[in-house]
């Protein structure tokens, strides 16, 4: 069920990809790959593997997370259903089967495609700069989020509320999506959102590449807007860890910007290298001394 | 908790007391609480607040967490700051069962088909116990515990008397309050295996003696289980696995199960005959031999002879006996199971020390079962008398535990040594958790008629048939056989999509009970349908009587006419009939006249109409025993 479900997530999502690339990146810029990808995938190789490292990372947290949270963690549901009550109900005024599909693809197939665009539409500049913060903020998102999701403990609305979710209940309306979704997510790991940060973040990025991709910004924000709102309506996020989210994306933009080109990784290694060598050279002088 | 001589009484600063006094309710005071002598002196007014636990709505139990709701915004309603604390099943479970650290609970107690069970859930010795051994810390010495007592030790139609006087004493200090017993749905998929309606499916045996509709060699029977618990621990004693008894009974063996009588044709009564959708019927439970050929009692005495059949063994899981396309899979060398282990059984529930410590330390289950043993003597490999301390009908249900290898292969023995070993002389477990009843125990050793084969931790766990299980070997029965080559529990999230899977072809039941909204979905596929099966699990608000208000029989009374058991039944539970009201948690053939939901006189009622409280009567009801202070329920 799983693969089938993520069968055609990829199928969809590479589809997506290859009609935005042509309509958003355009042929020159996809031409330029041809002779170019290889000097662009070793400047941006760091910022790959530390993606790669902390979703690994989310990976081992599953297990071990649990015990930890289970240790650590403070119940929030509760504190978050007082403090804002019914107001994610409020989008059962638009709730239709159709709204509802239109959500759920938002959550699911929307936001899979908003994640994988903007790293290949990046890795189509000449510049790998912004390539590197994007990844960079994609990995403090999920870090900062896992942290979070150790220490506070908290089920969305649609395990608090029953009446008047049904309408816009994802599970219901397409159960199939379940597996993919809990295998990415716990169901009481809902502060913050993660949908709405990862998508906002795109959505910032977009705002800061609007001069290379005028048509994708308007696009980004439309698109990271419905995911967010999907969270919502769907009865998965509260209010406030849509804020929270959002507060969450606007901070790893401003640390990825910080971070990256502050130091380049590779001449930092190159560094390390040749104090490695003359601690080498050192060390055995000392021996000798 | 707050003095109450050094604030001014002023409105405002009651007001910011009442909020500050609002996080920590810990009161000190007695649980005696009298209108009369409560002065106007309210400094000290502190707003009554519980909090109720509860399962999460979408992926834990959807009925429990309505209940749930409907209790809070009732308690709200006559001024208790009410609150639901969402936990996942096992940390509810823990909650409850284990740490004792709640307020109120609402969700499904296992019960059992004979009353006895409340005596392990209410009698005062398991007062401090963890497990299910009275989780409610209750304790009424005077009459509920005589009670408890007397219905184990009479016959026949005294012991009913004894029975409804139990449950009369009960339903007026309700430790506990039953809201309402729901059928069991599980949706299941006939073109692969077939006669799911012979026995109960929350039991093991509904997966024996199924028909193999097609004639393929490798057969897999994939089940879909909701608890992630039930692919990581196989611990037979942990509490704090749910619906993990199907599992227990695959893989253990039990000297006689339960057994539900499918009423014939001809022999059914007219009753029974109309009833007709309903296959086997819940009232006709009779414990019959399983791992005992038989059993027999001694004159009139409490002491039971019994036989076990021979050369059973239990499951070898030591290296090197993957090959078993011989269907010898290495008997060789397997355990084989005596009256010795039966023994071992008994005494090991009672004590999972083993005698190694000064004071006993009971197994969080099977209490009841286990402390209606006396004594098991061995009189040879195959033989034991059983001296029973109870009366034969509730000796009986003692026989249905899972029989647990002893010797010195045993892992529960191995466990033991190794603590022994490891720690110092006065080395002090604690009851029900410590890691013997704790520990995953994979693979689990048992004798049952699928054995242990893999599970990937929180993911599924695969058990394959035993070829060398009695069933299969012997032909002087006719008990139910394994069928099914290979049986796949795999972890499904939830109700619907479990539904959906079954439906799809990708799974053959459900084996966890299905929230009742499922049955409202439509299923195009004839080969698919919904199969009910009664139960004697009921709903329940359970209050912990250590916490100073829940301890007030007054307050307990109070609260339970805040449930509306009738509007429960009707709006909650989504399919008609799923479930119906209760006063008493026992099985309707053992409910007395006077707690009988249509007209028993002793049957607590809603303060309220359709799910709506009548706030003012209900502050009445409250007012006799409580203070208000401005619209808020105070001490």
């Amino acid at each position: 069920m799983l693969a089938q479900v993520l069968t055609r997530v990829a199928l969809v999502v590479a589809v997506a990809l290859l009609v935005s690339l042509v309509v958003f990146v355009g042929r020159d810029r996809l031409l330029s790959l041809r002779t170019e990808w290889r000097p662009r995938l070793r400047q941006s190789a760091p910022a790959f593997a530390l993606l790669l490292a902390v979703l690994g990372l989310n990976r081992i947290m599953r297990q071990d997370g649990y015990d930890i949270s289970q240790a650590y963690g403070v119940h929030m549901t509760e504190v978050f259903y007082s403090l804002e009550g019914e107001l994610v109900l409020a989008f059962r005024a638009i709730a239709t089967p159709e709204v509802t599909t239109f959500f759920s693809i938002s959550y699911v197939y929307v936001y899979a495609f908003v994640l994988v665009f903007p790293v290949v539409a990046y890795f189509a500049l000449s510049d790998t700069v912004v390539l590197r913060q994007l990844l960079t903020a994609y990995s403090l998102n999920y870090v900062i989020g896992l942290t979070f999701y150790l220490l506070v403990i908290a089920y969305g609305p649609r395990n608090v509320m029953i009446e008047g979710m049904d309408a816009t209940h994802l599970y219901y309306a397409s159960p199939e999506y379940i597996h993919l979704t809990t295998e990415v997510n716990q169901n009481r790991n809902v502060f913050p959102s993660l949908h709405t940060s990862l998508s906002a973040t795109v959505a910032i990025f977009a705002y800061m590449t609007r001069d290379q991709y005028r048509a994708w910004f308007p696009v980004a924000v439309g698109l990271a807007t419905s995911v967010i709102i999907s969270t919502m309506y769907l009865g998965i996020h509260w209010a406030i860890d849509v804020v929270a989210g959002l507060i969450l994306a606007v901070v790893c933009v401003a640390l990825a910007k910080r971070l990256v080109g502050r130091w380049s990784l590779l001449a930092l290694l190159e560094r390390v290298r040749a104090a490695g060598r003359s601690e080498a050279t050192s060390g055995s002088g000392r021996k000798q001394g | 908790m707050n003095s109450p001589s050094d604030d001014a009484d002023t409105g405002t600063s009651r007001r910011s007391l009442l909020a500050a006094g609002a996080t920590g309710l810990s009161i000190a005071a007695s649980g005696c609480i009298d209108r009369v002598q409560s002065v106007v002196d309210s400094d000290a007014a502190e707003q009554l607040s519980l909090s109720i636990l509860s399962l999460p709505a979408a992926d834990g139990d959807r009925e429990s967490a309505e209940i749930a709701r409907h209790l809070e915004g009732n308690l709200e309603a006559v001024g208790i700051d009410a609150t639901i604390s969402t936990r996942s099943e096992s940390e509810f479970l823990e909650a409850i069962l284990i740490d004792q650290d709640f307020d109120l609970y609402v969700g499904r107690h296992p019960a059992d088909f004979d009353p006895d069970f409340l005596y392990e859930t209410l009698h005062s010795t398991y007062e401090y116990d963890q497990g299910w051994q009275n989780p409610f810390s209750f304790t009424d010495t005077l009459s509920i515990d005589p009670l408890l007592e007397r219905q184990r030790n009479e016959t026949g139609a005294d012991r009913e008397r004894a029975v409804t006087e139990l449950l009369e004493a009960i339903a007026q200090v309700k430790p506990f309050e039953p809201i309402c017993v729901a059928n069991e749905y599980r949706a299941v998929r006939t073109d692969r295996f077939d006669g799911w309606d012979e026995t109960h499916l929350g039991t093991g045996r509904g997966y024996l003696g199924l028909e193999s509709a097609t004639s393929s060699d490798t057969e897999q029977l994939h089940a879909l289980v909701t608890d992630q618990r039930l692919a990581q621990t196989f611990n037979p004693l942990s509490p704090t696995t749910r619906e993990q008894d199907v599992i227990v009974d695959l893989v253990y063996d039990s000297l006689a199960v339960p057994t539900w009588s499918v009423p014939d044709e001809a022999e059914a009564t007219e009753e029974e005959t109309q009833a007709g959708a309903e296959v086997i019927d819940a009232a006709n439970v009779s414990i019959e031999p399983w791992l005992a050929t038989d059993w027999e009692w001694d004159g009139d005495t409490r002491t039971m002879t019994v036989d076990i059949r021979e050369d059973c063994t239990f499951h070898d899981h030591t290296e090197g006996d993957s090959n078993d396309d011989n269907g010898n899979n290495g008997t060789d060398s397997a355990i084989p199971l005596t009256a010795e282990d039966v023994r071992f059984t008994y005494r090991f529930l009672a004590d999972t020390t083993y005698g190694r410590t000064s004071s006993a330390s009971p197994a969080p289950r099977y209490q009841g079962h286990a402390s209606a043993v006396d004594s098991v003597t061995v009189e040879d490999d195959y033989r034991l008398t059983i001296s029973f301390s109870t009366d034969r009908a509730v000796a009986e249900r003692a026989l249905t535990v899972p029989i647990l290898p002893s010797g010195s292969d045993s892992p529960w023995i191995a466990h033991l040594e190794s603590r022994v070993d490891s720690t110092d002389d006065d080395w002090s477990p604690t009851q029900g958790d410590w890691s013997i009843v704790t520990t995953d125990h994979a693979p689990p050793t048992g004798s049952g008629p699928y054995k242990y084969d893999s599970h990937d931790a929180g993911e599924s766990v695969t058990l394959t048939r035993f070829e060398d299980h009695f069933t299969l070997r012997d032909d002087d029965h006719d008990l139910p056989a394994p069928t099914a080559d290979e049986l796949h529990f795999e972890v499904d999230p939830g109700t619907s999509s479990s539904v959906e899977r079954v439906a799809s072809g990708d799974a053959d039941i459900t084996t966890s009970v299905l929230d009742t909204y499922a049955l409202e979905s439509t299923l195009d596929d004839e080969a698919v349908s919904f199969v009910e099966s009664p139960s004697w699990s009921f709903y329940h608000v359970g209050f912990n009587t250590h916490n100073t208000l829940c301890s007030s029989p007054r307050f307990r009374r109070a609260v339970s006419q805040l449930i509306d058991k009738q509007w429960v039944v009707e709006d909650v539970f989504a399919a008609e009939d799923s479930a119906r009201p209760v006063a008493t948690p026992v099985a309707e053939e053992w409910t007395p006249d006077s707690l009988a939901w249509d007209d028993g006189e002793l049957v607590t009622t809603f303060i309220g109409e359709d799910g709506d409280v009548n706030v003012d009567a209900a502050r009445e009801l409250f007012a006799s025993a409580f203070e208000y202070d401005g619209g808020e329920l105070v001490r």
